[in-house]
Order: structure tokens, then sequence, then C-alpha cells
């Protein structure tokens, strides 16, 4: 270690200011400044000393100078910025890749969310087009009922039951006549159910001769039937597929008369 | 100036809007010392570019524990312009190739601008002279005490007294600057 007068008296601080010093002298003082506060801050004095006699010593240079220095270094900015290899940008790495990442991830969720949202709405969409047919199935349902209700309960609608006989003591189907509008209508529900090869068929015994007031559909609850004048009875047969033109006497299962 | 150690940083990271503010802070000081030296405007204007180039590229080298950092850019400076004048680029264009070989002649019409300024102008002619040949001339020690034609150990206490006469001046101006603000005051 070098005696501090002595480096003081040589000139050291002064010629490493200027940037006289070699290299190996250079290191060694600094080691030394880095030691000994008092001459660090000798130095610090010779320093701004230097500094303010410069500024004393300022020229200005001409404003195209700076106008060439800056589009020179924007133009380098590119090339420049890679080579600083220094924490501060590898932070500024760091942070951009993490930002980076997380867009990444986030995208990933929101493509994930977006699909859920896209089935959801299918999903919806599906149950909202049963809803509305079995909406369509109800309403006409309804507008049925109404009818079927507005009918039976006319005032001048007249209620016959007809049961059934031995052939088919479980039977049991409802007639409304209506004379004044000249309807019949038939509530088949309690009949018992046929095989495919016959239907129930109801006749109209008008002094003493059958006419046919129609075959009644399987599995429907209220049907209309032919008005027949005059008709005394009602009769139920059960006759092949399709009806028949004339009842099977033998295969009644249940009358009523109309009084 | 406050924010130096920040701007320095800002550059390390390619802010070319603080090496716009540090150009603006430091050009006129480095360029005083740079046509000094050099002598020829258009040289040390290329100098002066080239200088904030190194700078710019060399941000990261700068050590705010070694010292200041005009200290660090007075250094850069003088060893371009010293590297300039020893061996004149062609890129560098000059219209009068005669100003390397008549350096220690001054252009008659810059005389004005290259007359030393303020505390150092007051100084005795002799530790002035020292401190030109030093700062302003880039000559190392050896160099001067030959050009003043004194022993080496001479030359240096030159140095050492000027610098003292300096420091005495500068503090007597901050001295009367304060006076003058409490006067105000």
């Amino acid at each position: 270690m070098m005696d501090k007068n002595a480096i003081i008296e040589s000139g050291m601080l002064e010629r490493y200011l200027l940037g006289e010093l070699s290299h190996a002298e250079s290191l060694q003082l600094e080691a030394i400044l880095q030691e000994d506060a008092e001459l660090r801050s000798l130095y610090e004095e010779m320093e701004s000393d230097f500094e303010k006699m410069a500024r004393e010593n300022a020229i200005q240079p001409p404003a195209k100078v700076k106008q060439q220095l800056m589009e020179k270094v924007i133009g380098d900015t590119t090339p420049v910025i890679p080579l600083n290899e220094n924490r501060a940008n590898k932070q500024y790495l760091a942070i951009a890749a993490s930002f980076a990442l997380l867009f990444g991830v986030t995208a990933i969720w929101l493509y994930t969310q977006l699909n859920k949202t896209q089935e959801s709405i299918e999903l919806v969409r599906t149950q909202n087009s049963e809803l509305k047919n079995e909406l369509e199935l109800v309403m006409e349902n309804y507008d049925d009922i109404v009818g079927w209700y507005e009918t039976i309960n006319d005032p001048n609608a007249v209620q016959f039951i007809l049961k059934g006989n031995d052939k088919s003591p479980n039977a049991k189907a409802i007639s409304y006549v209506n004379h004044a509008n000249k309807t019949v209508v038939l509530n088949a529900k309690e009949l018992p159910t046929l095989d495919a090869d016959h239907d129930y068929q109801l006749w109209a015994d008008v002094a003493g001769e059958m006419i046919d007031m129609g075959v009644i559909p399987k599995n429907t609850p209220m049907i209309a039937m032919k008005y027949i004048d005059k008709a005394e009875s009602f009769n139920i047969t059960i006759e092949p597929a399709g009806g028949n033109d004339h009842p099977t006497v033998e295969r009644l299962i249940s009358n009523v008369y109309l009084e | 100036m406050p924010n130096e150690h920040h701007l320095l940083t800002q550059i390390k990271n390619g802010d070319t809007q603080a090496l716009s503010i540090l150009y603006d802070n430091y050009s006129g000081a480095l360029y005083g010392v740079i046509l000094r030296m050099c002598k020829n405007e258009a040289v040390a204007q290329d100098l002066l570019q080239e200088t904030f180039v190194k700078i710019w590229q060399k941000a990261n080298s700068f050590d705010p524990e070694k010292g200041k950092f005009y200290t660090w850019a007075y250094r850069i400076a003088r060893n371009l312009t010293l590297n300039e004048l020893r061996n004149p680029s062609p890129l560098i264009q000059t219209e009068d190739l005669s100003v390397y070989k008549e350096r220690a002649t001054t252009e008659e019409q810059s005389i004005d601008k290259l007359k030393l300024n303020g505390s150092i102008q007051k100084l005795d002619s002799h530790h002035r002279k020292a401190l030109e040949l030093v700062y302003f001339q880039g000559l190392t020690h050896r160099e001067a005490h030959t050009e003043m034609n004194v022993p080496l150990g001479t030359f240096k206490s030159y140095i050492q007294q000027a610098l003292k006469k300096l420091r005495e001046s500068y503090q007597l101006l901050l001295f009367s600057g304060w006076l003058l603000i409490e006067q105000m005051l």
C-alpha cells in the first residue's frame, strides 16, 4: 500500500483524473481510494474543480451535432439494447416474459370459457326449442279441451252413460247429445283396449233399425260421432277393424236408451 | 446534476431521451475541451458526436463508485481526440489537413473562442499554462514539463498549486454567492 502523502505529492490523483495512468496503476489507485475516505474526498474535490473549470470554458456546439447524434443512436437502438447484458435488462426481459406468459394463460383460459359458453348456449337453444314444441302441444291440447268443455257444458247437451254388459263388465263410455245443434260427442276412455283386428262401433236404433254412427278410434279420449235423428238408443258393438255395415249383435257390449 | 445516475441507468436500458438530457448538460463543457485540443471545428464536432456515441455504447462500464460522470466523459473525449490527432481518421473530414501539422498554432478566427475564461484566467501565468497543457491540450505531465521547460517535480507542484488556487477561487465564489443571497433575503 502506498503512503497517502506520497500519493498526493506524486500527482497521481491528477494524473488518474486526466486519464494518464496505466491500467495497472489505475486499478491500484482505485483500490486505495476505495479504502481511504480522506483521499477519496480530496479526489472528489478535484473532480468538481476540474468540472467547474470546464463549465466556465464551455463552448456551445452547433445544434446539428446533437441532431446527428440522436439520429445515429436512434438508428442504433435495436442492436445496442441486446448488447447491454446487464441485470436491469434481464429484469425487463423477465418482466416481459412474465407478461407474455400471463397473456398466454389468460388467452387459453378465455378460449376455454368461450367454448364452454358456446356449449351452454347450444344447450339452452335445444332446451328452448323443446319447450317451444311442448308448449305447442299443450296449446293444441288446451284448445281441444276447451272445445270439448264447451261442448259438454252446453245447457242443451244431455249426458248418457253406456255401461258394459256381461260380455265386457268393465266397459264404460259417456255420450253427450245436443239436439239443438245436432251433435253427439263420445268419451270412450274407459272402454277396454281391443286387439289390432277389432274396433268398437257406435250404432243408433231408429224404429228397430240399427244405423251406423261411426267407428270409435283407438286411444282418443273424446270423439265427435254422427248425429242421428230420432235415435231411441245408442249401442256399442265389437266389429272387425275399420267397422261393419251391419252390427254384429252377438258382440253387443253396451247400450243406453235416450229418454 | 442530481439525476445523472438515474440518466445513466436509463441509457443502459437504451433510453435515447436520457442521452439527450445528458447531452444538453455536458456537451458545452466537453466541446470546449475537444475544440481547444484539436482546434478545428469540423473535427471537434465529429469528435463530440463520437464521444456521446461512446457514452451511449459504454454506459455499462461507467461505475459511479469510481468518480463523477463528467470525469469519465472527459477521459473518453480526451482519448478520442488524442487518437484522432495521432492518427487522423479518413472518416472525419477536414478541409484543411494542415491543422494537424501546426497543432500548436491556433486558427485566427477562433482565437477569441478558445481563450480561457473564468477562474483559470485569474491564475499566475505559469499555473494557468500548466493546467491548460494537461487539461485543455491533453498533454501528459511528462510532455508538459518538457513543453514548459521545467523539471517534472516543479511541473507537478505547478499543477498542485494551480488546483489549490482554483479551489480557493471557487470557494470564494461560493461564499460571495452565499453572502449575496443572505443580503437579498
